[in-house]
C-alpha cells in the first residue's frame, strides 16, 4: 500500500473488500461493473416484449382490415411498444447499462461517484418497467409513445399508470445524468485530460447533462398530464382553458433531446470500435468531441421542428426549421470523420465492426430524412405519416440499436470473460440488415403517398407493401433470436477471452475480464491520447503488464 | 498529446481511390438525373398549386441527399474492401496512423455549412410562396371530430358532413379546429396539412389547380377508430358544379339553426321538445358513449336509461339533482369527469331545439 500511494497522485490506493455473500454482489451491488450488467439483462427482457409487440404490430398490418387484435388493442400495442423502445430499452441500454459498464474503468476509476445513488436509479428501473406493463391490465394508454392530450385524457386508467411509470423512469434518468457528469468532472485518473478521453467517454459526457436537464421538462409534463387525470386540473383541456399545445412544447423540449440522448452514447461506441478494428486512430479526434458537445446543446433549440402542424405562429416556425438543418453540419462532421478512419487502414471484420460499419450505412440515412423532415413545406407534406416512422427507425433501430449491437460484441467479454461466437454473430448482422432495410425502406414511400401513422387499418391499396414490410420484419425477428441464442450459450461454451481479445487501447482493456471488483488496484497515469497503434500504451502504473492480447483480433478472418 | 502523433507518413490517394471517385461521381449525377426526371404526379396527383412548390423542394433534398449517400456509402464499401486485412498481413500490421487532417476536416465543415445556407435560402422561399396565398378567397371551416371532419361553408346553415367541395381555381381560406380532440387534416395530393385542435383555429390557404376527388386523412391520433378517419374526400370541381353542390346544401340545410346555444350561456328553453326526434338524435350523437341502459352499463359515460328516474340515482354525475334542467345544462355546456369528457353543445352541434327533443326522449325512458 504504501508503494501504491507513489503512483496515485491524490487519489489514496485504499480499496474497499469486495462485498460477500450473493445478494450484496449481485442484487443490491454497489459496483458500477454489475449495474451495468443488470441494466443491460433487465433492458433486453423488456427489448424482447417490446420486440414481440412489434411482430403483432406487423402481423395485425398484414392485412388492409387488421384482423389480428382489436383497434383499440392495437393501440395500446404500438403505444407501449413506443414507450418501452424509448424508456426501457434503448435510453438504459445505452446509459445506465453501457455507461456504467466502461466509462468509469475508461477514464480510470474504481466506480461512479455516487454508487448507492446508482444502485438506487437502477433498482427504479425494473420497478418502472412493470408499472408500464402493468398498465394492460388497466386498460394501456392509447395515443402513442406521445400522450398528446385531449386524446389522452380520455385514455383508460392505465394512462396514468404510464405517465407514473414514464415518471420514475425519467427519476432514474436524472439520477444517473447527476452521476456520471461527476463522475466524469472528478475522478478521472491523474493525466486523463479532456483531450485524452475516450470517445465513448465523449460521448457520455455530452448525453449526461441532457438526462439531466430536459428529463426534468418530461417529469414536469407527466405530473401536469397525471393530476389533470387523476383530479381534474385543467392543464392541457381546452374545453376548461387549458393548452393541448403546451404538452407538446413541453413533451417536446425533452423528447428532441432524447432523441440525442439515444445516439450521442451510440456515436461513442462507433468511435471506439472503428479504430480498434481498423487498427487506426479516430479521424479528427477533437472535431468528433466537439460535434457531441455541439449536439448537445443544439438539440435543446429545436424542438418545435415536431410541432409545424400544431398551430405555432407561421414565423416562430423558421428558425425551428433552420436550426434543425445547422445539426446536420456536426452529424456531418462525425459521419466523414468515420469513414476517413477506415482509409488506409488493416480493417479485421469482426462481428462488432460490422455492426459499426452498418451503423454508418444506417444512420446517414435517417440523418438525411432528418433534414428532409426539418424543410417545414416539405413537413407540412409527411408528417404524421409512414415516412416518419421509417425516419424515426433508421435513426433509432440503424442508428442506437446498430451501435448498441456493436458495443454488446465489443463488450461482451469484458463483462462475462468469454467471445460470443463469432459465426451467429454474423449471420445475425446480415440478417438484421437486410431483414431492417426491407422492413423499413418502403415505409418511406408509403408515407408520401398516403399512408399515416398509428392505424390498426389502412388502405387496400398500400397492401402489397404492408405484407412485404411484415415478411421481411420475421427475418429481423429472426436475427434477434440468433443473438439471443448466442448470448445465452456464450455465457457458458464461448471462447475464452483473455483481457485484450480485440488488441484495443482503452483503458477497460488492459485490465482482466471479468475485471476485478474494484478495477485498479493502482489508479494509473495517462499519457496521451489511446488510438495511436504505432506507439507503446499511454498508460503508467497499471496493475501487472497483460501479456495474453493477441495481435490480431480473436474472430477476424 | 505528444509530438510523434503529429509525424504522419505522407498519404497517397492513390489511383483505386480516384477509379471510386469517379464512379460515385457518375453514380450520384444519375441519382440527381433520376430524381428530376422522376414522374411524382404519376404517383400522387399536384391538387394545389403549391403541391408542385412541395414537390420541387423534395427533389431538390432528394438528389442532394441521395448524391450525399452515394459519396459517403461507396467510400465506406471502398475502403471496407480495399483496406480489409489480408492473410498475407503480417498479424500485428496496423494502418497508417493518420490522426487528422486540418484542410480536409476544414472543407467537410464549410462545404455542408455553405449547403445549410442553400437549402435554408430554398426552403424560406418555398414556405413563403405556400403561406403568401391569396387571403380573400372563398372562407370554409374544417371541424374535426371522433371520429370524421365536418364543414362549414358561408351562407349554408349548420355543417355540411359527407364531402368537401372546393371550385377549381378560385383561392381557398380554409379555418381549421375540433370539437373534441386534435385530429390532422390532412389531403397528400395538396402536400399540405395542419392540425385541427380543439380551442385553436389555424388556417391554411391555397389554390385548387387540378378537378378530382382526393382523400382527406386524419394523421393525429384521435381515438379508438382514428385509423377509419379516412373515408371523406375532397372534390375540386369546376365553377358551376360548385355551385350547383353548394345551393343543394343551403336548400337541404335551409331549416337548420345555424345559431348554437352558447356554453355557460343563458340556459335553453324545454319547451316543444320532441321524443321521436330525440331518440333519432340520441343514435346519431349520444349512442357512440351512451348505452340505453342502466346506469352501471358504461361506454364512456354512463347507460343513460332512467336517467331521469333511477332511484339509485338520485344525482346526476355532477352532482346535481337529476332534473331536466339540469341534464340540458350538462348537453349545453358538457362535463368533465371521472369518466372522461362529454364535448359541449357547439362541439356536438346540438341546436335549443336539438336539446329539447333529447331532454324530452331521456324523459320518456323508465
Amino acid at each position: 500500500m504504501a508503494v501504491a500511494a507513489v503512483h496515485a497522485g491524490g487519489i489514496a490506493d485504499h480499496i474497499h473488500p469486495e462485498p460477500q455473500g450473493f445478494v450484496r454482489r449481485y442484487v443490491f451491488s454497489l459496483d458500477h461493473k454489475i449495474i451495468g450488467i443488470q441494466y443491460i439483462i433487465t433492458a433486453f427482457v423488456f427489448f424482447m416484449l417490446a420486440g414481440l409487440l412489434a411482430e403483432a404490430i406487423r402481423t395485425q398490418l398484414l392485412n388492409p382490415g387488421g384482423g389480428f387484435v382489436a383497434n383499440g388493442t392495437y393501440n395500446e400495442i404500438y403505444s407501449i411498444h413506443g414507450s418501452t423502445m424509448v424508456w426501457l430499452v434503448t435510453i438504459p441500454l445505452l446509459t445506465g447499462g453501457f455507461g456504467n459498464l466502461v466509462f468509469p474503468i475508461m477514464i480510470g476509476a474504481r466506480d461512479v461517484a455516487f454508487p448507492w445513488l446508482n444502485m438506487l436509479s437502477f433498482w427504479i428501473f425494473p420497478v418502472s418497467g412493470l408499472m408500464l406493463f402493468s398498465s394492460f391490465l388497466l386498460g394501456a394508454p392509447t395515443a402513442g409513445w406521445m400522450e398528446y392530450p385531449p386524446v389522452s385524457l380520455q385514455g383508460a386508467a392505465g394512462t396514468s399508470m404510464w405517465c407514473a411509470a414514464i415518471f420514475l423512469v425519467g427519476v432514474s434518468s436524472t439520477m444517473t445524468g447527476i452521476n456520471f457528469v461527476v463522475t466524469i468532472l472528478k475522478m478521472r485518473a491523474p493525466g486523463m485530460t479532456f483531450t485524452r478521453m475516450p470517445l465513448f467517454v465523449w460521448g457520455q459526457f455530452a448525453t449526461a447533462p441532457l438526462l439531466m436537464i430536459a428529463t426534468t421538462a418530461l417529469a414536469a409534463a407527466l405530473a401536469a398530464l397525471f393530476i389533470e387525470r387523476q383530479f381534474g386540473v385543467p392543464f392541457f383541456d381546452p374545453a376548461k382553458g387549458g393548452s393541448p399545445v403546451m404538452w407538446q412544447h413541453m413533451f417536446w423540449f425533452y423528447s428532441h433531446p432524447a432523441v440525442y440522448i439515444m445516439i450521442l452514447p451510440a456515436f461513442g461506441i462507433i468511435s471506439e470500435v472503428l479504430p480498434t478494428f481498423a487498427r487506426k486512430p479516430i479521424f479528427g479526434y477533437k472535431l468528433i468531441a466537439f460535434s457531441s458537445m455541439s449536439i448537445a446543446l443544439l438539440g435543446f433549440m429545436v424542438w418545435a421542428h415536431h410541432m409545424f402542424t400544431s398551430g405555432l405562429a407561421p414565423f416562430l416556425q423558421l428558425p425551428f426549421m433552420i436550426l434543425t438543418y445547422v445539426i446536420g453540419v456536426p452529424t456531418g462532421i462525425k459521419i466523414f470523420s468515420w469513414t476517413a478512419t477506415l482509409f488506409r487502414g488493416k480493417i479485421h471484420y469482426t462481428t462488432a465492426m460490422l455492426f459499426a460499419i452498418g451503423f454508418i450505412a444506417l444512420f446517414t440515412i435517417g440523418g438525411i430524412t432528418g433534414i428532409f423532415l426539418a424543410a417545414i413545406p416539405f413537413d407540412l407534406h409527411v408528417h404524421g405519416t409512414y415516412f416518419i416512422v421509417a425516419h424515426l427507425h433508421y435513426v433509432l433501430v440503424g442508428g442506437s440499436l446498430m451501435g448498441i449491437f456493436a458495443g454488446m460484441y465489443y463488450w461482451f467479454p469484458k463483462m462475462s470473460g468469454r467471445l460470443l461466437n463469432e459465426t451467429l454473430g454474423k449471420l445475425h448482422f446480415w440478417l438484421f440488415f437486410i431483414g431492417f432495410n426491407l422492413t423499413f425502406l418502403p415505409m418511406h414511400w408509403l408515407g408520401m403517398e398516403g399512408m399515416p401513422r398509428e392505424v390498426a387499418t389502412y388502405d387496400p391499396q398500400f397492401t402489397f407493401w404492408n405484407r412485404f414490410e411484415s415478411f421481411a420484419s420475421y427475418l429481423m425477428t429472426f436475427a434477434i433470436l440468433i443473438f439471443f441464442f448466442n448470448a445465452i450459450w456464450s455465457i457458458r461454451n464461448g471462447k475464452r477471452a483473455g483481457a485484450n481479445p480485440w488488441g484495443a487501447r482503452t483503458l477497460e482493456w488492459q485490465i482482466p475480464s471479468p475485471p476485478n471488483y474494484y478495477n485498479f488496484k493502482h489508479v494509473p497515469t495517462v499519457y496521451g491520447l489511446p488510438y495511436d497503434f504505432s506507439t507503446p500504451l499511454p498508460y503508467k502504473g497499471l496493475d501487472e503488464e497483460l501479456t495474453d492480447s493477441p495481435p490480431v483480433p480473436a474472430g477476424a478472418h | 498529446m505528444s509530438s510523434i502523433e503529429h509525424q504522419v507518413p505522407p498519404v497517397r490517394l492513390g489511383r483505386g481511390f480516384w477509379a471510386a471517385t469517379a464512379v460515385l461521381t457518375v453514380l450520384a449525377i444519375l441519382a440527381i438525373v433520376f430524381w428530376y426526371a422522376f414522374p411524382l404526379e404519376r404517383y400522387l396527383p399536384a391538387a394545389i398549386v403549391t403541391a408542385r412548390q412541395v414537390d420541387t423542394l423534395f427533389r431538390f433534398m432528394a438528389a442532394a441527399g441521395s448524391a450525399l449517400y452515394i459519396f459517403v456509402a461507396g467510400y465506406l464499401v471502398y475502403f471496407a474492401i480495399a483496406f480489409r486485412a489480408r492473410r498475407s498481413d503480417p498479424p500485428d500490421a496496423i494502418g497508417v496512423q493518420i490522426h487528422d487532417n486540418h484542410k480536409l476536416e476544414f472543407w467537410w465543415t464549410l462545404i455542408p455549412t455553405l449547403f445549410v445556407i442553400l437549402l435554408s435560402i430554398v426552403s424560406v422561399r418555398i414556405w413563403y410562396e405556400i403561406m403568401l396565398e391569396p387571403e380573400n378567397g372563398l372562407v370554409v371551416e374544417a371541424i374535426g371530430h371522433q371520429f370524421y371532419f365536418s364543414f362549414r361553408y358561408p351562407q349554408i346553415n349548420g355543417e355540411v358532413t359527407d364531402e368537401m367541395h372546393l371550385p377549381l381555381n378560385e383561392p381557398v381560406t380554409l379555418n381549421l379546429t375540433a370539437a373534441d380532440v386534435i385530429h390532422g387534416f390532412w389531403v397528400p395530393a395538396m402536400r399540405l396539412k395542419n392540425d385541427t385542435v380543439p380551442g385553436l383555429v389555424t388556417t391554411i390557404r391555397f389554390t385548387p389547380r387540378l378537378a378530382g376527388r382526393y382523400p382527406i386523412i386524419c394523421t393525429q391520433f384521435c381515438g379508438v377508430l382514428h385509423s377509419t378517419m379516412n373515408k371523406q374526400v375532397l372534390v375540386i370541381e369546376d365553377k358551376a358544379s360548385f355551385e350547383r353542390w353548394y345551393r343543394g346544401w343551403q336548400q337541404k340545410n335551409a331549416h337548420a339553426s345555424n345559431a348554437l346555444p352558447a356554453a355557460g350561456g343563458q340556459a335553453v328553453s324545454l319547451q316543444g321538445g320532441n321524443a321521436s326526434a330525440g331518440q333519432t338524435l340520441f343514435a346519431q350523437k349520444c349512442s357512440a358513449c351512451h348505452k340505453v341502459a342502466p346506469f352501471d352499463q358504461k361506454l364512456v359515460g354512463p347507460g343513460l336509461k332512467a336517467v331521469l328516474h333511477d332511484p339509485a340515482h338520485p344525482n346526476l354525475v355532477d352532482g346535481k339533482p337529476a332534473t331536466e334542467q339540469n341534464v340540458a345544462a350538462i348537453l349545453q355546456n358538457g362535463y368533465t369527469g371521472s369518466m372522461g369528457t362529454m364535448p359541449n353543445a357547439s362541439a356536438n352541434a346540438l341546436s335549443a331545439q336539438d336539446i329539447a327533443n333529447l331532454v324530452t326522449y331521456l324523459n320518456s325512458l323508465k
